[in-house]
């Protein structure tokens, strides 16, 4: 099997290539069969790989590119349980979206370039997940941050499309910028980028709390944050919507948005020897968590309410890393996978039958209407809300309950997990309910196909059951200590989404308290504006730093710095006529150049030599 | 050793001479043909070099080494020479001034 | 001489015999493809009678001759290089009428020249390599007699090279006036007590013949004249095989005799490694003619190479840097070759004589796609942008420069790749244009020269892409 893990990433590039240089000329039908069934092939390849494991790492060479002094580059991939489940997820989740983009994206004049980039993607993050040194990792990484740009802006003639794919674009390079940091320190460190040789290497060189592995761990963190969307750079995946809805569910929501939790637990046992910045992890989760819940409260348009809720999810896997819940997780990046894969799916079905209807107040009472989309969401929403017995049920337990155990501040990072749990289930069934129940405003003018429905109800079944399944990755990370925690704090954790999904009935089901009521009055007014431009945080980066940019901008815009750099081309003009000129053709001249040569060296010898 | 001793530093002054005749000639003869003969020159101060440092050592090397480059000259001037002749055909002149039509 | 085994310099005996048997072979009857195909498998033979030749090496085969692993790579590389040009000029030459026999005698006769180069081990040989390489070069590049553009190249190149080689010569025997030996081993010791004013004018006197050789500033008026005007595979010839050998050559006595102990040497040659990278670069920056324009980056590639002497005479452990040497000489060697190979293919290709000026490259891509892909490639690897062997060598030159912690010349090298970028890329985005809506009458190459244009290039992407096994090579045998 070992030699056949190169097949995963080449089979979606083999075909991304086929569509980039011959996609015009494939009716869509090939189009569409190439896409999904190399990425389907891809599938049965992981699948086959996962059913042989042993338990091992599988390691690959495949191909060094070279080796000079220390630096080696090339490609060479490590999987192990970590690495087997984001395999599963991508090309899993993966493949379904692929199958729903068949039909979603039906009849686009660009059908044979969107599943060029949708595969291109795919190749990067495979990439990503099955690199075994950090180069070929951010390779990949820089990859899917490409591919993410391109679908972002995939319908461009929209301009505003060009612009959220920018920011997600120059967002994200703020961490990357410093996630090279971070390689070049380790790096010059270490001497070697090979992630297990490194996480070896540091084990013995650096005393827990080492400077230098703060601020390493701390760089790799900037990267991390910046593509999984957490504090402080968050504020890119709201306006990443902008791209069709299976990207959104792919990149936006299953996969790409999770690499920074996979970075930092591919490279946890560096984060170990750094607690610093550990608690740092913990605590940016915490933050985002909250405040994307409640700005994920007050959205209209349903692709943003799941994208702050993505954003707010992550903030839980974030904080499980932070407290060491290293499995649970990764546990919670597999669910989520599935039922907010789900959700934008049944979204994205939404918006396809109400002729791209995206905001919530215009829907209502299409529990009868579109009743496969309902069943679909339905579950979504229990399995975000971690309504017991569902998949994300599971998983976020875990993490609430590690929360509370954490050594430093535990009861408190609980405390404000548990809020955002209540505050999760609350606007998930205000979806639900604003969007499914009551009066009817818009009517559907389809039916989903079969090539939309058989995602829906694959992903219904793993949103449900998703939680039964285990994550192999006991061998990957360090044992947590299981220690019991009290029963009234079960209770409670159990307890608080049903509380959200009461008060949801209660306020958008109109049986007693009116949402209306609340956010008329003066300071529901101020709040609800406020966390409706998500803290305004947009707006003071705007103020923070474009503006200044922009001003800078202007002021250079008499071309100062060109000036400059015209100086230097018309220095080299200037030197290159100089020396043509010198170029007469004569030969006594050159023979005369040669001699003046050979008496200047004399000269130079001469002064060195004193 | 009998008769007369010229240091070797004097005959590789005349060489250097020599040399420095032979350079000039390339530099400021127009003909290819006294071009050709101040590279001739040029070589044989060469030869002359190895000949005196070959006797300041005891060594035969410095004789071989001569021989030696009267032979590259031959090759040298066998070729210099058809060439010679083939630009007087095609230029109708011997007067390297005339070959500048590569420049630039 | 008795114990030695002749297997050792087998490829010296295959080429020397050969020339012999052509010689008879065209005095007994003129028929120029027969002695293409001779030529051919001669020089083939040469290249893979290196095989054989390993299990009798290390030897020195008289003093002037050093066979080692070392001799064996570069014979093999300048007889494939020999190879490669007399299978393409067979499709240079076959329009000309008269006789072309005495082309391909040449060719031999200066791949001859070129492997005792890499064999040299004494001064003996180190001349007499030179000027069996730089005579039959003469008549070589003028062998297009009817024309005037060869003849005027030829005899400038003859006038100036040999004005250098006599201006080596003259500093070689100053240099033996002052150690008394002329073998590179023995030099070495020599030097290494010697203490004599007479060292330093060798010294420079040595850089300037062997600096014009390999056409570095300011021994590099002659370059461009001498591209443009010899026919399109010689001067892939000239400077693949030419230069390569000579430093080859360089190397070997640079490391063989410690040159670099010779006072203010290591001064000179990064003056003049860095006056090569920035006038070579800037010459070739706006230059319209394509032919020059590869000149005069030629005059910059060698600069490139020469930081790798600097890092030797600096470094405790000169393996990177000799490995750094070998492997930038086999790229440029072979990307130089190809990009005047796919020149001259793409000018007969054309319809008109020569590819000269920029102006004729427009539109060629629509024209002729496959050939100027090719083209495309030779240039990127020229370039060095990644993915072909150009970049890896420069890589590893810069890795080696690192090593020896030469900042100015890496700068330098940074400076000038940077300028090669505009000039190179120049080329390729001339090529895409749109041009002609008629295209000339085409004219396909013969399979030989296409097939060979083929291999070359793959070749240069196989080195970008797996550059491992060479690596592996070189460190083995270097």
């Amino acid at each position: 099997m070992k030699d056949l893990l190169w097949l995963i990433p080449a089979l979606p590039l083999a075909s991304a290539t086929l569509l980039i240089l011959g996609g015009r000329l494939m009716s869509p039908r090939i189009v569409a069969a190439l896409g999904v069934g190399s990425v389907g092939a891809a599938a049965i390849c992981v699948l086959l790989t996962v059913l042989q494991w042993q338990g091992a790492p599988l390691e690959s060479q495949l191909w060094t590119w070279m080796q000079v002094g220390e630096l080696s580059a090339g490609v060479s991939f490590y999987v192990d349980g970590l690495t087997l489940v984001m395999l599963s997820v991508i090309t899993g989740v993966g493949f379904l979206i692929h199958l729903y983009s068949a039909e979603f994206m039906a009849g686009d004049e660009s059908y044979a370039r969107y599943f060029a980039y949708l595969n291109l993607f795919v190749t990067a993050m495979l990439t990503l997940v099955m690199a075994d040194n950090l180069l070929l990792l951010f390779f990949g990484w820089e990859g899917v941050g490409a591919c993410s740009y391109l679908l972002i802006g995939f319908w461009h003639f929209d301009a505003a499309n060009g612009a959220a794919a920018r920011k997600a674009f120059i967002v994200t390079r703020a961490g990357d910028a410093a996630m090279a940091l971070g390689l070049f320190l380790l790096f010059a460190e270490f001497g070697t980028l090979d992630i297990q040789a490194m996480s070896a290497a540091a084990g013995e060189r650096w005393e827990v709390g080492n400077p230098t592995a703060v601020l390493a761990t701390a760089l790799l963190l900037g990267g991390a944050v910046g593509k999984s969307a957490q504090l402080p750079l968050h504020t890119w995946l709201p306006d990443a919507m902008a791209g069709p809805t299976p990207v959104s569910a792919l990149i936006h929501a299953a996969t790409m948005v999770t690499a920074g939790v996979y970075l930092v637990a591919r490279t946890h046992e560096l984060f170990l020897l750094a607690p610093p910045t550990l608690l740092a992890v913990a605590i940016i989760g915490l933050l985002t968590l909250l405040l994307a819940a409640f700005a994920a409260l007050c959205q209209h348009d349903i692709k943003r309410i799941l994208a702050w809720s993505t954003i707010s999810q992550i903030g839980y896997m974030f904080l499980g890393l932070g407290v060491g819940a290293w499995g649970a997780s990764v546990f919670h990046l597999m669910t989520h996978a599935f039922f907010k894969a789900l959700l934008f799916l049944a979204a994205g079905a939404i918006i396809h039958c109400l002729h791209h209807e995206h905001d919530i107040r215009n829907m209502g009472g299409l529990r009868t209407r579109l009743p496969l989309v309902f069943i679909s969401f339905l579950i979504g929403a229990a399995a975000l809300s971690a309504l017991p017995l569902t998949s994300g049920f599971y998983s976020k337990d875990l993490i609430v309950l590690a929360a509370f155990e954490a050594p430093v501040a535990g009861p408190w990072l609980w405390a404000g997990a548990v809020l955002g749990a209540f505050l999760t289930a609350l606007y998930s069934f205000r979806l639900v309910f604003v969007v499914f129940f009551g009066r009817t405003n818009t009517l559907p003018d389809r039916q989903p196909g079969p090539g939309m429905a058989t995602p829906l109800a694959v992903l219904c079944a793993f949103a449900l059951v998703g939680g039964w399944l285990g994550v192999p990755v006991s061998n990957v990370f360090p044992e947590a200590e299981t220690g019991h925690a009290a029963l009234w704090v079960e209770v409670i954790s159990i307890g608080v989404p049903l509380l959200g999904l009461g008060l949801a009935w209660l306020l958008f089901l109109g049986r007693g308290l009116d949402a209306g009521d609340l956010v008329a009055s003066p300071p529901g007014q101020a709040l609800y504006g406020f966390w409706h431009a998500g803290w305004r945080v947009d707006g003071l980066y705007d103020w923070l730093w474009v503006k200044p940019y922009m001003g800078l901008a202007a002021l250079l815009r008499s071309e100062p710095v060109d000036r400059l750099y015209g100086a230097v081309v018309g220095l080299c003009r200037l030197l290159h006529r100089a020396l043509s000129n010198s170029q007469t053709g004569r030969l006594r001249q050159y023979g005369t150049v040669m001699v003046v040569g050979v008496i200047v060296l004399l000269n130079i010898v001469w002064r060195a030599a004193g | 050793m009998d008769g007369l001793q010229v240091p070797m530093e004097h005959v590789l002054g005349l060489a250097s001479l020599l040399f420095a005749m032979g350079l000039t000639g390339l530099m400021v003869r127009r003909n290819i043909l006294f071009v050709l003969m101040s590279l001739e020159v040029m070589l044989n101060a060469g030869a002359l070099a190895f000949v005196s440092a070959g006797a300041h050592w005891g060594q035969p090397d410095g004789q071989v080494v001569f021989m030696l480059i009267l032979t590259v000259a031959a090759a040298e001037v066998s070729v210099g020479l058809g060439l010679v002749l083939q630009v007087q055909r095609r230029f109708q002149t011997l007067d390297v001034d005339n070959a500048t039509r590569l420049r630039g | 001489m008795s114990g030695v085994n002749w297997w050792a310099i087998a490829p010296l005996l295959v080429l020397s015999g050969g020339a012999v048997l052509l010689m008879l072979l065209v005095a007994a009857r003129r028929d120029t493809p027969l002695s293409w195909i001779t030529t051919a498998l001669i020089l083939a033979a040469a290249a893979l009678s290196c095989l054989p030749a390993r299990e009798a090496i290390p030897q020195a085969v008289t003093p002037l001759l050093m066979a080692d692993s070392y001799a064996l790579f570069f014979t093999a590389l300048f007889a494939i290089c020999g190879l490669v040009t007399v299978i393409v000029s067979h499709e240079y030459l076959g329009e000309r009428h008269g006789e072309n026999e005495e082309f391909f005698l040449l060719v031999l006769l200066s791949t001859l020249g070129a492997v005792t180069l890499a064999y040299a081990n004494h001064f003996v040989a180190l001349l007499l390599g030179m000027e069996l390489m730089g005579v039959s070069l003469y008549a070589l590049i003028g062998y297009p007699d009817k024309l005037e553009l060869p003849l005027e190249a030829a005899i400038k190149y003859l006038v100036l090279s040999a004005a250098a080689s006599i201006t080596f010569v003259f500093g070689f025997a100053l240099l033996y006036a002052a150690v008394g030996v002329l073998d590179y081993p023995g030099i070495g010791a020599a030097l290494a007590s010697a203490d004599n004013p007479v060292l330093l004018a060798s010294a420079a006197m040595i850089v300037a013949g062997l600096g014009y050789k390999l056409s570095v500033v300011p021994f590099h008026m002659w370059t461009p004249d001498v591209y443009e005007g010899a026919p399109a595979p010689i001067t892939g010839f000239l400077a693949a095989v030419s230069k390569g050998a000579i430093f080859a050559a360089l190397l070997r006595w640079w490391m063989a005799s410690g040159l670099y102990e010779l006072p203010g040497l290591l001064t000179l040659v990064a003056l003049v490694a860095g006056a090569s990278m920035l006038v070579g670069n800037l010459l070739a920056l706006l230059q319209d003619n394509i032919k020059r324009v590869l000149a005069y980056s030629s005059i910059a590639h060698m600069g490139y190479l020469l930081i790798v002497l600097v890092a030797c005479g600096l470094v405790a452990d000169p393996h990177l840097a000799k490995e750094a040497a070998a492997y930038y000489l086999v790229a440029y060697s072979l990307t130089s070759l190809a990009a005047f190979t796919l020149l001259g293919l793409l000018s007969r290709a054309s319809g008109s004589k020569e590819l000269a000026s920029l102006d004729d490259l427009t539109g060629l891509f629509w024209r002729q796609p496959g050939l100027s892909l090719l083209f495309t490639v030779a240039l990127l690897s020229l370039a060095g942008i990644p993915l072909t062997a150009g970049f890896v060598g420069k890589f590893y030159l810069f890795s080696a420069g690192v090593a020896g912690s030469l900042w100015g010349l890496l700068a330098l090298l940074v400076i000038g790749s940077a300028i090669g970028l505009y000039y190179y890329l120049r080329m390729v985005y001339r090529m895409t244009l749109a041009g002609d809506a008629q295209p000339a009458a085409v004219e396909r190459p013969g399979w030989p020269a296409r097939l060979t244009c083929y291999g070359l290039v793959l070749a240069m992407l196989y080195l970008g892409i797996v550059p491992g096994p060479l690596m592996e090579i070189l460190r083995t045998i270097l």
